[in-house]
């Protein structure tokens, strides 16, 4: 078999024991990698009903067919489990070393059981197994632990690991990897801590399987080239995704305290023209040649890598507009191990509940000393409030009531990315249905809304143009396991993504049969959910309740006196789920489920909820 | 007529600016502004008025504050 090892390691943590399995091409070809193999491993494997922080619980890393192959962006892995966050399956990706270590030491996925009984590292090279004490490094944040690894076994290892909120199972802990990259938002790294594995260390020596390896160093070597050239004439990432906050500010797409406001006039002081004027280091994963990372020092000196995201989730949506702060924050985030962008939603929801008398505390917006600390208090679980706040913002609103769970902003548990849809429609049905909750990977149509139909619009076109960008974002980059950047920020053509496939696997295939994956891995996160809330329903695909409140309206700018109409969103809902083949629930039909291969799975599930035909 | 221009992300690097008012004749289009900060045509971009975005072909009006930005994808 080409394109893919053909094997996955199965470690167990309780027995300390290991495997190599092979799994068949069908079985490659039905899933590909990735969010494929991880979503199709976790509902196959996993019981409904358990504990994501149990031992039952399984962490994967899964990688794809181009994975770690010497091409454009190729540097990144899948991290997934039953969420703690959101209850079902959870993912992300991130950039690391691991990826193109793990594809050399003959795995496409590895695939952690049970619990150890003390603190502890992985250390795989080709096919040997170490399980490593951790003890040193337990209640250290994950710069320290890289460091340790690093003294260990050299800088070039690929390293996945996780700081003191993953250890202490705050539920919006992440997997990091070489230093500034993160991934998994909906608690993948608490499941790593509910395992006590500190980290995974691969080294891998072999070559990975080619079809044609020769056609694909010729075309890597070009590619590689080319990207960075296409990034040198747009020069995108000068500023990179922090050149993103300006134009939401513009538009009125900026969360500001609490996604209240849609604008301010200070956003000035934190975009993308003062993130790469204070920047001091750039940084970016391994075969990138369009680097991303701005990094700024933070208040306290520290070294802190910025992206739109954190920047404005930590900055304007907190009332913060100063880069330092903000960058200390963001510092926080990165050593404890949390995500940045729910945990800069759980402190705005937590000081608008205070500002409205729903929760007594003593934090206010603007406040960036008072946040430090509670992000101190959040990865450890420190005292009440950082018990509170390690939940996430649903779990914090259904404890206080008082309705609060209205400004809670998140979809399905998992916290909105940084762009505020107050009165963004398609954007806001794009939060509502991305699978895993409310994450902007899947999909992102703001430009397209307002360049290319009205803002007003709730048309079967938005839907369209979601599910369009799901199939790439969500399906394409995730199953084949590569950074999306090239071609979403520069235009470098798709068609190159199923050439190195070709190149990999020796198949022939094109963008519709990517798209064919795409929609069965989204059907079967669609059934994850099932299983897990059989009572499931289309509310479920609802965004933050409070865009559709006509009291939370601007009085000013762009959007004055503007909201999402609950009505007409639920008719955009409708038209997703026609064209997806969803019923009312947003469910897929059995005839879709019939139509994408997935008659057992469909099987499987109806022994905890009904299907309709 | 007086036209207040932003200039978004990258863009800044080829236009030498970030924010800059512009003293233009009346009935200018879009399309010459752009031409006249130097953003050659074919370069993807979206331009807005208050927040909304205007064609090439749209008439400027006194007192408009326009933005410029690159097609960004939400990273």
């Amino acid at each position: 078999m080409n394109g893919w090892t053909g094997n996955i390691l199965r470690v167990n943590l309780s027995a300390k024991t290991h495997k190599k399995e092979a799994f068949s091409e069908d079985f490659a070809q039905k899933w590909v990698g990735g969010r494929g193999f991880a979503v199709k491993t976790l509902y196959d494997e996993l019981k409904p009903g358990i504990d994501p922080l149990g031992p039952e619980n399984k962490f994967i890393v899964a990688l794809g067919p181009i994975s770690g192959i010497p091409a454009p962006n190729t540097g990144k892995a899948v991290v997934a489990a039953k969420s703690p966050l959101t209850g079902f399956y959870g993912d992300g990706n991130l950039g690391t070393r691991a990826a193109e270590h793990l594809r050399k030491a003959g795995y496409d996925m590895l695939i952690v059981e049970g619990k150890a009984d003390r603190p502890t590292m992985l250390y795989i090279e080709d096919d040997k197994v170490e399980f490593i004490p951790a003890d040193e490094v337990w209640g250290q944040g994950t710069y320290v632990c890289n460091e340790w690894i690093y003294s260990k076994y050299g800088k070039g290892v690929g390293v996945l690991n996780i700081g003191q909120g993953g250890e202490n199972l705050n539920r919006h802990a992440v997997v990091r990897s070489m230093e500034g990259r993160a991934g998994g938002r909906p608690g993948i790294g608490a499941v790593m801590g509910s395992k006590l594995l500190k980290a995974v260390v691969v080294k891998g020596t072999k070559s990975i399987p080619q079809a044609d390896a020769a056609g694909m160093k010729a075309a890597g070597s070009g590619d590689l080239k080319r990207v960075g050239q296409i990034d040198k004439e747009t020069g995108w990432s000068i500023q990179s995704t922090t050149g993103v906050l300006p134009f939401c500010n513009e538009v009125a797409g900026l969360p500001v305290h609490n996604f209240r406001k849609t604008h301010h006039p200070l956003a000035w002081q934190v975009d993308g023209e003062r993130c790469n004027n204070a920047r001091v280091a750039t940084y970016g994963c391994p075969t990138c040649t369009m680097r991303c990372g701005v990094t700024v020092r933070d208040a306290e000196g520290h070294e802190s890598e910025l992206d739109y995201e954190n920047v404005a989730l930590l900055g304007p949506n907190l009332d913060i507009f100063d880069i330092p702060q903000m960058a200390s924050l963001n510092y926080l985030c990165d050593e404890y191990g949390l995500d940045t962008m729910s945990t800069g939603c759980t402190l705005s929801f937590y000081a608008d509940a205070i500002e409205h008398g729903h929760v007594d505390g003593d934090f206010k917006f603007g406040d960036a000393e008072r946040a430090k600390e509670l992000l101190r208090l959040a990865a450890h679980r420190e005292g009440k409030v950082g018990n509170f706040l390690a939940e996430g913002s649903r779990r914090m609103a259904r404890m206080i009531g008082h309705n609060s769970e209205a400004y809670a902003m998140q979809v399905k548990g998992l916290e909105v990315a940084a762009y505020n849809c107050k009165f963004i429609p398609g954007q806001a049905l794009s939060y509502g249905v991305a699978p895993i909750g409310a994450h902007h990977r899947e999909a992102w149509i703001i430009t397209f809304e307002i360049r290319h139909t009205t803002r007003e619009s709730y048309g079967p076109e938005k839907a369209a143009k979601v599910i369009e960008l799901q199939r790439i974002r969500g399906g394409l980059f995730e199953f084949i396991v590569s950074c999306r950047f090239p071609w979403i920020e520069n235009g470098w053509p798709l068609d190159n993504y199923p050439k190195y496939f070709n190149l990999a696997t020796g198949l022939n295939w094109n963008l519709d049969d990517m798209w064919r994956v795409g929609d069965r891995i989204y059907s079967m996160i669609k059934l994850h959910f099932l299983r897990e809330y059989p009572q499931a329903s289309r509310e479920d695909d609802y965004p933050p309740r409070v865009w559709f409140d006509p009291a939370n309206a601007d009085t000013e700018g762009p959007i004055a006196g503007k909201h999402l109409e609950l009505d007409k969103y639920d008719g955009l809902l409708q038209h997703y789920y026609d064209q997806r083949g969803y019923d009312r629930r947003g469910i897929p039909t059995k005839t879709t489920l019939h139509a994408l291969g997935l008659d057992a799975e469909a099987a499987a599930v109806q022994a905890h909820a009904k299907l309709t035909d | 007529m007086k036209v207040q221009v932003k200039v978004i992300g990258p863009l800044i690097y080829k236009t030498g600016f970030s924010e800059k008012d512009f003293d233009l004749p009346p009935a200018t289009k879009v399309a010459d502004l752009i031409a006249r900060l130097g953003i050659p045509p074919e370069r993807p971009r979206i331009v807005t008025r208050n927040g909304k975005a205007v064609l090439p072909e749209d008439t400027l009006e006194d007192g408009d504050k326009l933005a410029v930005s690159p097609i960004y994808s939400g990273g």
